[in-house]
Order: C-alpha cells, then structure tokens, then sequence
C-alpha cells in the first residue's frame, strides 16, 4: 500500500519537475527575446565601442546567435542545443560557456559549502541551547544576535570586514587569490571573511528556525512521557526533541540554499573577487554576454529545482504522515 | 449593579468613540501625507512618481477601507504587540523613516550638488590624512581634513553632503519596499485567496504556476531582468512586486482554507454573493492580520535587493540609493569610510526595526505560527 502511493507521488513528482525545468526554458528564452534590444546589438554597440570593425562582428554574432532564422526554429535549437550540453559561446571570454562554468563551479560552491554547513552546525546547536534553556541570559542574547544577524545587509557586513580586518589592521588580503591551491590552508584562510559574509545571515535564520521548532516539540506529550519514564535529559532532548525537530529544519535550510543564498553568494562573490559563477555572471552581464548571464541563471534555476525535488521525495520518504494530493 | 453597567457602558463607548476617531484621524492623515507627499514633495517625474500616483490612488481607493472596515483586529492586535518593546521602537523607528523621507529633502542641501572644495570632508571628530600634491614647492604634503558641523555625516569624494545623500536614499529605499511589497501582497493575497476559495482545477493551476514561480532564484532573476530590460527604479520595483508574491500566496491559502468552510461564508453564499465579493468583503478582511504581518516582514527583503542590486552596480543610475552610495564608499574604503558605513547602518537599522516591528505582530496575532 505504501509502496504504491510513494512511487506515484514520485512519478508525479518528477514530471512536475520536468514541466517546471521546461517554463523555466522558455521564461528565459521570451525574457532574452522581447527585451529592448538584442543580445546581437548590445554587443555590437560594446565591440564597435573598442573599436571593432562592425560588419564582421554582426556577421559573426549572428552567426553564432542563429538570429537570421525563425523564431520557433531559434526556440527549439535553444532547448535542443542546452539539452545536448552545448550552452553557447562566452563573447567576452572567447570560449564556450560549458568550459567557462566547468572552470569556475568550483569556487562558488567550495564558498556555499563551506558557509552552509558552518552556518547549519552552529547555528543548530545555538539553537537547541536556547529551547533547553529557554528564557535564561544566554537565550535573550542568542536570540538578540540572531536577529542582528537575519537583519544586517550580507554585502555591507562583507564590506565592513573588509575595512576593519584588511584595510584597518591588515590581518586579511583583500582579494581573492586565485593562484592559491584549492585544497590548501592558505585558501581556507583567504575564505574566512567571505563564509563569516555569507555564513551570518544563515547562522542567524537557523538558530531561529531551530529555537522555534525545538520549543515546539518540546511542550509535546512524548516528552513529558520520556521524562516520567526516567530517561536522561540527554536521551529526551537528542533522540525524541530533535529527531521531531530537524524534518521541518531540513525543509526549510534547503528552501534557503535555493532561495536566498544563492543570491548571498552572488553578492559575496563580487566583493572579494572570487571567480565563480556569481562573478562570471557579474562580468558577464557588464560585457553584455547574453549566453553566461541566461546560463548562470539556469543553472541556478535547475540546482534549486533538483534540491526541491529531492528535499520532497526524502520528506514523504521519511515522513509518511505528509501527503500530497 | 444595574445602575453601574449603566455608567460603565457610556464609558466604555466613549472610550471606543476617541479610540475609532484617533484611527479615523491616523488613516485620514495617512491619506493627505500621501497627496501632498506626491505633489510637493516629489520633484522629478519619472516613472516611479506616476507609479506612486497610481499605488497611492490604489491604496487610498482599497487599502483605507479594508483597514477601516477591520479597524477593531488591528486595534486589538495592536494592544497586543505594543507589549513588545522592540516592535513599538521598530515602529518608532519606522515613523521617524518615514517623516524624514517626507519632509528630510525639504531642509537639507541638495544631494546631487557636487563641489569639490569641500570634497573628502569627514564626519566631525574624525580627521584624515591626505597626501597631496603641492604645485608651489612641488612635493607631496600631508593635508589633514577635520570634519565640520555643517556636514555632519561628512562628504564623499565629489563633496557631496553625506546626510542629505543618506535622506534622498531613505525616500528611494522606502518607495522601493513600500510599493513592491504592495504589489506582491496584493497579488499574493489575491492569488492565495482565489486558490483556496474556487480549489479544484483553479487551486492546482494556480499552486504550480506559484511552484514555477518559487524555483526561479529571486535575486538571479532580478539580475537577469534588469540585464535585458535596463537599469530603471520603476521596473525594478514592478519586477519584485511580481515576482515576490509566492510566499504571500501560500501562507494566504492555507490560513483561507479553514475559513471558506466556515459557516458566515455559507451564509453569505446562501444569500446569492458573487464569488467576487465573497472574495473581497469577506474572506480578505478576514486575513487582514496575516497580511499585515506578511508585509511587515517582507519589506527588509525588497529594500536589501533594491539596495544589492544598486551596489553591484545595477540600480537605476539617476537616484541616489543607499546601495548606490555604499558601492561608491566601497571604492574608496582606505580612505573615505564613512561613505560605506553611513548607509549600511541606516540599511541595518531599517531592517531591523521591520524585523522587530513584523516579529511583535507575528506573535501578537498567533504566537505558536512560523510565518
């Protein structure tokens, strides 16, 4: 019986994703189209600008753009062509945009993953010590900072570490190096500011969401019964609170990795010049490079999609009581 | 005992009566600071003024009778919440935001003029220390700048006065959150009610288009549109009011789920009200806390991304937002820095008194939720 609803709610699921990867498409596809002027003209303007000869770049542009054919043909080789891994050719890098983001992924995610999984640690653990002790000096003070921390503009705390530990006491560079080995302690040092930038915000939200679902569970029935039958506070808190508490905490830190960090990194990424794809986008978008702008933004829109998709199917999964019809 | 409920009750009434005329008076105030604020106070017309004219028209047309209509809960939530220190200084805060972007422009210099005399001032107390180049003995010398009384926050590197800047951006920052979140919470509301209210086909149409929506990132998105579409205030703030609205339209839905089974709507319906109205005159009135809560705390998130997106340099490039003013401190961090913390601290601070104000009210209205 269980079986059969779960592997429907997962087809269903899963076709609901693939029409969702679709209108994503082709949203961005009417977007690039019905914009004032076209990718082809932007750059024209920006090559003759450097002093280009014009005839020869529009022959080319258009060549590559496949603008000289007809809409519906443009629509299809669009959706053929990304389907097929080729995303296009990067303009102002002269090299296609698969290799572009090949070579820069890397950076964008060692800063997410590093930010996410500090800010979930920390921030999960403030949070079960302010429920447990709910209402004492240290919960009035987590509870402040992390409302300091969901409220202070990430790129302004990026640029104020800047000033004080760089510019002020020269503890930190403040660039990115990217001749730095990536698996190397010198680069986990130069990270430090850009995970405390991105890292805070989250810190701040989980240690609330945190806060919020512990102190629910913790008035449950179940946990006055662990307690009379003799269990440690330990056991109580650990296995029965948390084990309730940390389904919807899940929920919510993947809703946020799509949501919101994304854009943290975006910022982040452009005040300490670390070369991933925030910054790729960033520079591409001043060089008026159609093909990287619309392909971070689906890439982006496409790993959200996928995070949702498995953040639902492990919830109905793991907690059979939820159910979608 | 008869005798004292007859005293009390006037009493009571009386008390009702100056409460409902004080609300009456606030609304209506609301009402002519908005007029005059558009027709005085805004002097350049561009497309966000005709924008603020249509919302305020709006607002004062819908906006003022819904809250009339539900000015008891808002009382009555209000009681509740001023218990909350932190949301009645948020408000506080809030109100004094708000009466210096209307009448702030009115007593400060003007924040574009530039004049390079006074160029690099810092705020007063503060000195810096500058290396100039003496054309007489032609050496490098030290020239210490003090800050005078007269530009109290300092100037930026064109000598322009930081506090008239910092004013000038308020106005940009709270026209930006104020209509964006007015557009979202209007469509979410709408959206979110019409789901839940019709269900069925309409529910699911309606639900997945709001999915679609959520997957796209919010801030990429935003960057993408004001890529192909030009950095424009107007266009920024339409495009966040319809593209905001998908948490709004959820939180809507489930809390009008347990109402359209209720048994006023039955009544109602009975009684031969259109959809429409059932929509309008009973079903948005009666989650007009909510809303209000929604707005609240959705209106730190509009300013930050306004804010961002001016300082990565995509804003609109003819008004002085705190973002754009933060990129251009950004530049000169070594040695003008109080250009890049001004307008991070008034940033902060707003979003914090939002985040208080919107938190007060949250657990005024319904302790136990997570909106």
């Amino acid at each position: 019986m269980k079986k059969t609803w779960l592997r429907d709610y997962i087809i269903k699921r899963l076709l609901l994703a693939i029409f969702i990867a679709w209108a994503v498409l082709t949203i961005t596809f009417v977007l690039v189209r019905v914009g004032p002027t076209s990718p082809a003209d932007k750059y024209l303007a920006n090559l003759t600008a450097r002093g280009q000869d014009a005839a020869q770049v529009v022959a080319a542009i258009e060549a590559r753009y496949g603008v000289d054919i007809p809409i519906y043909e443009q629509y299809i080789n669009y959706i053929v062509n990304l389907g097929r891994g080729d995303w296009g050719w990067s303009l102002s890098t002269s090299m296609p945009v698969m290799e572009l983001i090949k070579t820069h992924w890397i950076y964008s995610f060692q800063l997410i993953f590093l930010s996410s999984i500090l800010a979930a640690l920390i921030g999960i653990l403030i949070g079960i010590y302010s429920a447990v002790r709910q209402y004492s000096k240290t919960d009035y003070i987590a509870t402040f900072f992390s409302f300091i921390g969901i409220s202070i503009p990430n790129f302004w705390l990026g640029v104020m570490l800047i000033l004080l530990f760089s510019v002020k006491l020269g503890l930190f560079k403040t660039y990115y190096d990217t001749g730095i080995p990536l698996f190397s302690l010198a680069n986990l040092q130069q990270l430090i500011l850009p995970v405390i930038t991105l890292g805070t915000g989250m810190m701040a939200a989980y240690t609330r969401y945190t806060r919020s679902a512990m102190l629910d569970n913790l008035r449950k029935e179940f946990v006055r019964t662990a307690r009379a039958k003799g269990l440690p506070e330990r056991t109580v808190i650990g296995k029965h609170v948390f084990r309730n508490a940390i389904l919807p905490l899940i929920t919510i830190i993947m809703f946020d990795l799509g949501s919101i960090v994304f854009g943290g990194a975006y910022l982040t990424e452009i005040i300490f010049g670390i070369p991933g794809l925030g910054q790729i986008s960033f520079n591409a978008i001043f060089a008026d490079d159609y093909a990287v702008v619309v392909a971070v933004t689906v890439i982006s829109a496409f790993l959200i999609l996928m995070i949702n998709l498995i953040t639902d199917i492990t919830y109905t999964y793991l907690d059979p009581r939820i159910r979608y019809d | 005992m008869t005798n004292r409920l007859k005293n009390i009750k006037p009493i009571a009434q009386k008390v009702g009566d100056v409460k409902n005329s004080i609300f009456i008076t606030v609304i209506a105030l609301l009402g002519i600071t908005l007029l005059l604020d558009i027709f005085v106070v805004e002097k350049i017309f561009n497309p966000l003024t005709y924008l603020y004219i249509v919302l305020g028209i709006l607002f004062v047309r819908y906006g003022i009778p819904l809250l009339y209509t539900s000015r008891r809960l808002i009382q009555y939530y209000w009681q509740r919440a001023s218990r909350n220190k932190l949301a009645v200084g948020g408000l506080a805060f809030i109100l004094f935001l708000i009466l210096l972007a209307l009448i702030g422009p009115l007593f400060t210099a003007d924040p574009t003029a530039v004049n390079f005399e006074e160029k690099n001032l810092p705020p007063p107390g503060f000195t810096l220390e500058e290396s100039v180049y003496d054309l007489k003995t032609g050496q490098f010398i030290t020239n210490r700048i003090t800050g005078t009384t007269q530009h109290p926050l300092g100037t930026d590197d064109k000598g322009r006065d930081l506090l008239a800047m910092i004013i000038s951006g308020a106005r940009v920052s709270l026209q930006v959150g104020l209509f964006a979140t007015g557009i979202a919470i209007a469509l979410g509301t709408l959206i979110g009610v019409t789901a839940a209210y019709l269900g069925g086909k309409m529910d699911n149409v309606l639900m997945r288009f709001t999915d679609i929506m959520m997957t796209f990132p919010f801030f990429l998105l935003l960057v993408f549109i004001v890529f192909i579409f030009g950095p424009n205030l107007a266009l920024i703030v339409i495009v966040i009011g319809l593209t905001g609205w998908t948490g709004t339209a959820r939180l809507i839905r489930s809390e009008t789920l347990s109402l359209r089974t209720r048994e006023f709507i039955m009544a109602s319906k009975a009684l031969g009200a259109s959809d429409g109205r059932i929509i309008l005159s009973h079903l948005i009135p009666n989650v007009i806390s909510l809303i209000i809560v929604i707005a609240t705390l959705s209106i730190p998130g509009v300013i930050l991304a306004e804010a961002a997106l001016s300082f990565i340099g995509l804003g609109d490039p003819t008004v002085a937002s705190w973002g754009m003013i933060l990129k251009a401190g950004q530049q000169n961090l070594d040695t003008t820095w109080w250009v890049a913390v001004a307008p991070g601290i008034m940033l902060f601070l707003t979003v914090l008194a939002f985040n208080f104000l919107g938190d007060g009210l949250r657990d005024a209205f319904d302790p136990r939720s997570n909106v």
